[in-house]
């Protein structure tokens, strides 16, 4: 199980146009490479600017969420493939 | 100058997205379902289709045609991203992008063909740039009106391109069921087929005194349907009629009969419709209230108020003060409020303090609540109910403006 509230350490590729692209992220110790990121889609709470990911790795789906105003990672959703 | 019309259509729109988010789901009979208990299929993969699953079943009936399909709940802020990047995509073609709904869009691609070549290279443009950013599929329909186009889409579905040149419109139309055509619903055919018309040939070629007299100014609009006739235009999102109301309204998880649970549920309501009207700085002249009973009966009461009301209190008093006035003879299964006479709002300050004291809080809760978000500041009687805000995307979405209603 994990915690949707849980910071997590994620590595970025940030590309031209501030494109954000996520390589790997780090839950329960250990790292997974994500293989594909499958659609990401920017919410707004308020003015804080949400830009969530759904990526997969060799198992799983994972929704990574990131807050542009803290700077800060949060794991959403993980779901078996 | 004849007209070229596109109207664009996401196919099985939710579920293509899910499907493209999650792996596992491609190729399966997958389903959107609403997050509220008492939902309903809100649409289908074409694998799910295949075993008869259609919008609006009940999750019940739906796993009966389909035992192993798969239900996702819905994710409304990724659909709404999604349709506003692809009408993103639209307006690279021309300004001329009249968003339908969620999932459909009409284009006046007219003036565009010198830019882009050919109205074919056009679609080829647009079907491989939503397959590439967002993979998924889209059904185009081209022809010399919305409603033909509209027509055209759905004749090629999934992953479909259909042209209707202007001279097979007599022939395509002929032995066509007047059904097919979009704005005749179910009443209307029923009241077409007790005047003998069953396809748009007989509906064209039907005596249009007496379509006139049987529907009124609408019988010379469907005489004209008949024959594939269109002219209404393209309308772009800035140039579209002003808005004439704000409301919101909510399916509530039990049917409710208490007066106090009603008005708990009135002034989140309330809060809504008075949050995206100060957001947009208008005020309503008129309060609606709309009721719908666990039988379905439904009915809308409106009070004129003495002046425009934008305030959640306001509001919430003025429908609380109409629902005081209807005796409730079932319980409540939908509730909506609505503002309407929109205009202006003031920006004078009310003559008595507590009414000054009472713009001020509003005033300071929109700023907690513009910094983070909708709800973050509440009416203390909110504070219990569990589900907040929006969790329908509307009919009327629209990417931008006052129609851009917030979805959770």
């Amino acid at each position: 199980m994990h915690n949707p509230q849980q910071e997590i350490r994620v590595a970025v590729v940030f590309g031209p146009g501030m494109k954000l692209r996520p390589v790997w992220f780090e839950l329960n110790r250990r790292q997974h490479v994500i293989r594909q990121v499958t659609n990401s889609w920017l919410e707004r709470r308020g003015e804080t600017p949400l830009l969530h990911f759904h990526v997969t790795d060799d198992g799983a789906l994972y929704e990574l969420v990131y807050n542009m105003k803290d700077g800060v990672w949060k794991l959403a959703l993980v779901e078996a493939l | 100058m004849e007209r070229t019309i596109m109207h664009i259509d996401m196919n099985a729109f939710f579920a293509s997205v899910e499907q493209q988010s999650n792996p596992a789901l491609r190729g399966k009979p997958v389903a959107v379902s609403g997050s509220e208990s008492r939902t309903v299929i809100l649409t289908a993969s074409y694998e799910a289709r295949a075993y008869g699953v259609k919008t609006g079943m009940t999750l019940w009936e739906a796993r009966q045609k389909c035992p192993e399909l798969i239900l996702v709940p819905t994710n409304n802020r990724l659909y709404t991203w999604v349709s506003s990047r692809i009408i993103d995509i639209l307006r690279d073609y021309t300004p001329l992008v009249e968003v339908f709904s969620i999932d459909e869009a009409f284009l006046d691609i007219t003036g565009s063909t010198g830019l882009f070549g050919s109205v074919e290279r056009i679609c080829s443009l647009i079907k491989s740039r939503i397959r590439e950013d967002h993979g998924i599929t889209c059904s185009i329909g081209i022809a010399p009106n919305k409603l033909l186009a509209k027509l055209a889409s759905d004749m090629q579905k999934p992953d479909g391109l259909t042209v209707i040149e202007p001279g097979d419109v007599d022939r395509i139309l002929e032995s066509l069921p007047v059904k097919e055509l979009c704005g005749i619903g179910r009443k209307t055919e029923q009241q077409l087929l007790m005047l003998g018309i069953r396809t748009c040939g007989e509906l064209g070629r039907f005596d249009v005194r007496l379509l006139e007299k049987k529907f009124g100014v609408t019988g010379l609009k469907l005489h004209y349907m008949g024959r594939g006739i269109d002219d209404s235009p393209v309308v772009a999102e800035e140039e579209a009629e002003e808005v004439k109301s704000v409301g919101h309204s909510t399916t509530l998880k039990k049917d409710l009969t208490a007066r106090d649970d009603i008005l708990k549920v009135l002034l989140q309501l309330a809060e809504m419709v008075g949050r995206r009207a100060r957001r947009y700085g208008v005020a309503g002249k008129t309060v609606h209230l709309t009721i719908r009973y666990t039988d379905f009966t439904t009915f809308e009461k409106q009070e004129i108020q003495p002046a425009p009301l934008s305030g959640s209190m306001e509001i919430y008093r003025a429908a609380a003060q109409i629902l005081d006035s209807t005796p409730l003879s079932h319980p409540v299964r939908l509730l909506g409020v609505r503002i309407s006479g929109l205009r202006p709002a003031g920006e004078q300050l009310p003559l008595f303090p507590e009414e000054r004291t009472g713009l001020r809080l509003t005033e300071a809760m929109d700023k907690v609540n513009n910094r983070h978000g909708d709800f973050t500041v509440m009416f203390g009687s909110l504070l219990d109910q569990r589900s907040k805000g929006s969790h329908v995307i509307s009919p009327a979405w629209k990417p931008e403006g006052i129609r851009n209603v917030g979805v959770d």
